[in-house]
């Protein structure tokens, strides 16, 4: 609704929500009383409105405040835990360099600290959240990482929220890559340092979510992440997915993507490696739910 | 100036003799307590404004929980600039427009599938609640579970962003400053959106009452 210059409807709203001066308020008022139209409008907003406002209030799901305050210990704390695995990982450092395995030699990282920082959401969706979620939880506890994984149950689906070093990261990825092919679908969404935009990797592989998280650099991370979303959004368009499909190729090979080794020879490291000890510098929320079409 | 959402049931009186920017310098000088008190004084503001702006209860629940976890991670990056309460909100909000972006298709989607026939009665009740003949009632409003689906409803028919405007106005009782600080738009923007929206929903529950 408009009067000349003046919007009717945005003064009016204004008007309800107490946003205006008293000289405006005093026009309003006049607006009313001169014109059977602008009153009749204004008690429709008021309806709209109200009709909003009187909408029921629900209360938090428990879970999140548990699952909060679980993640996140007393910080005085984590100050003496972090001067005694400061202390464990030197130690640490200096009796793997001795006895540590070659095979094991490319899931640690050179050196004690990450300069890097990478923070990403990987949402999994699958129609037997219970078998994944008992083999998930089997896997957090077979390589010793309830440390560095929170879990939360919520209606459809289950959050493990890790927070570790590389080293723990790949261990829970490995793992997780051996199901990979039971999710309808994977999409692991990085945030970038600015704010509300993120990136967002739509049919991502395990393998690919290692390689961004392994990245020095977490400049490097999102650099990469918007690579494979590309290509992963090319493979998808492209003629003859359902063919490649059909024959168990994931993506065509002309744009093949080069994939990091995820496992060693074999599975015997189980704990953390001591570039673990000291790093909290990977975090990776991790949501498996049921797909939309299952859970409604 | 931190509005309190007003005679609202089940809501704890929040604010009273608790100042943010005090919890948030205990909070980063390591007093977990005052973290915890953040938390459970926004948690219930942050997942309504969410949940109305999504529509989902669990994709409402998670993204209260990313909300916090960001919240707690960028804790010490928070520079005061703006308070902490439109800080916490703009992060909430983010990520709720954001996840709507990605899921346009599922909302769409399920509204279509609507039946709006099927409930006569909430119907009849949205009808008179319109009505210019007849005082409304909120109260009869609020306990009436099919007529509060159908608003609902008619929200999620909106814009985005319209939708997230009325709701921090008219859900959690923002003023427009604060709503311009949490979507980082223009004061004049808010007024826009808020008043195309109101005007857009108006309409919907028209069509819909018959």
């Amino acid at each position: 609704m408009n009067r000349g210059d003046i919007n009717i409807d945005e003064l009016l709203n204004s008007y309800i929500d107490g946003e205006l001066s008293q000289e405006q308020q005093i026009e309003v008022h006049q607006l009313i009383a001169d014109d059977d139209q602008i009153a009749h409008r204004l008690r429709d907003l008021q309806r709209c409105k109200m009709l909003v406002a009187c909408l029921p209030r629900a209360q938090a799901p428990t879970e999140i405040f548990s699952f909060l305050v679980a993640r996140k210990p007393l910080r005085r704390r984590v100050l003496a835990v972090a001067a005694v695995a400061a202390l464990m990982a030197v130690s640490a450092a200096v009796i793997y360099s001795i006895f540590a395995p070659k095979s094991a030699a490319d899931r640690s990282i050179p050196g004690v600290t990450v300069a890097t920082r990478f923070g990403g959401k990987l949402e999994l969706t699958t129609s037997d959240l219970t078998a994944v979620d008992a083999f998930i939880n089997r896997v957090i506890k077979d390589n010793e990482l309830s440390n560095c994984v929170h879990t939360a149950s919520l209606a459809n689906r289950k959050v493990y929220s890790f927070r570790g070093g590389r080293g723990s990261l790949n261990l829970l990825l490995t793992d997780l890559a051996t199901i990979w092919e039971r999710f309808g679908s994977a999409k692991l969404i990085v945030e970038t340092p600015k704010f509300g935009e993120q990136i967002i990797v739509d049919t991502v592989t395990a393998a690919q979510v290692a390689q961004i998280a392994r990245q020095e650099h977490w400049e490097e991370s999102i650099r990469l992440a918007k690579d494979f979303a590309v290509l992963n959004n090319m493979a998808d368009s492209l003629p003859g997915k359902e063919i490649l499909a059909a024959t168990g190729e994931n993506k065509p090979s002309l744009i093949t993507i080069p994939k990091p080794v995820l496992t060693g020879d074999s599975k015997t490291v189980k704990h953390p490696t001591p570039a673990d000890l000291d790093t909290k510098d990977f975090e990776l929320t991790i949501v498996v739910k049921v797909p939309k079409v299952l859970s409604d | 100036m931190q509005p309190e959402p007003a005679n609202i049931k089940g809501f704890p009186p929040s604010g009273i003799a608790t100042d943010d920017a005090m919890l948030v310098e205990r909070w980063r000088g390591g007093d977990s307590a005052a973290m915890e008190r953040l938390i459970l004084k926004y948690q219930n503001r942050i997942y309504n404004v969410i949940l109305k702006i999504c529509a989902n209860p669990d994709d409402a629940a998670e993204l209260t929980q990313d909300t916090f976890v960001k919240i707690i991670q960028r804790i010490d990056k928070f520079e005061g600039k703006s308070s902490f309460y439109t800080w916490a909100f703009r992060i909430a909000v983010n990520l709720t427009l954001n996840y709507c972006q990605r899921n346009t298709r599922i909302a769409l989607h399920s509204l279509e599938a609507e039946d709006y026939d099927s409930q006569t009665q909430a119907n009849q009740a949205l009808k008179d609640f319109l009505s210019d003949n007849k005082s409304p009632d909120p109260a009869m409003a609020a306990q009436n579970k099919e007529l509060c689906d159908i608003v609902i409803k008619s929200l999620m028919k909106l814009d985005d962003a319209q939708r997230a405007v009325i709701v921090l106005r008219d859900i959690e009782g923002m003023n427009y400053a604060q709503i311009a600080k949490v979507l980082d738009i223009e004061l004049g923007t808010v007024r826009s959106r808020l008043s195309r929206g109101r005007s857009r929903l108006r309409e919907i529950l028209e069509t819909i009452s018959g």
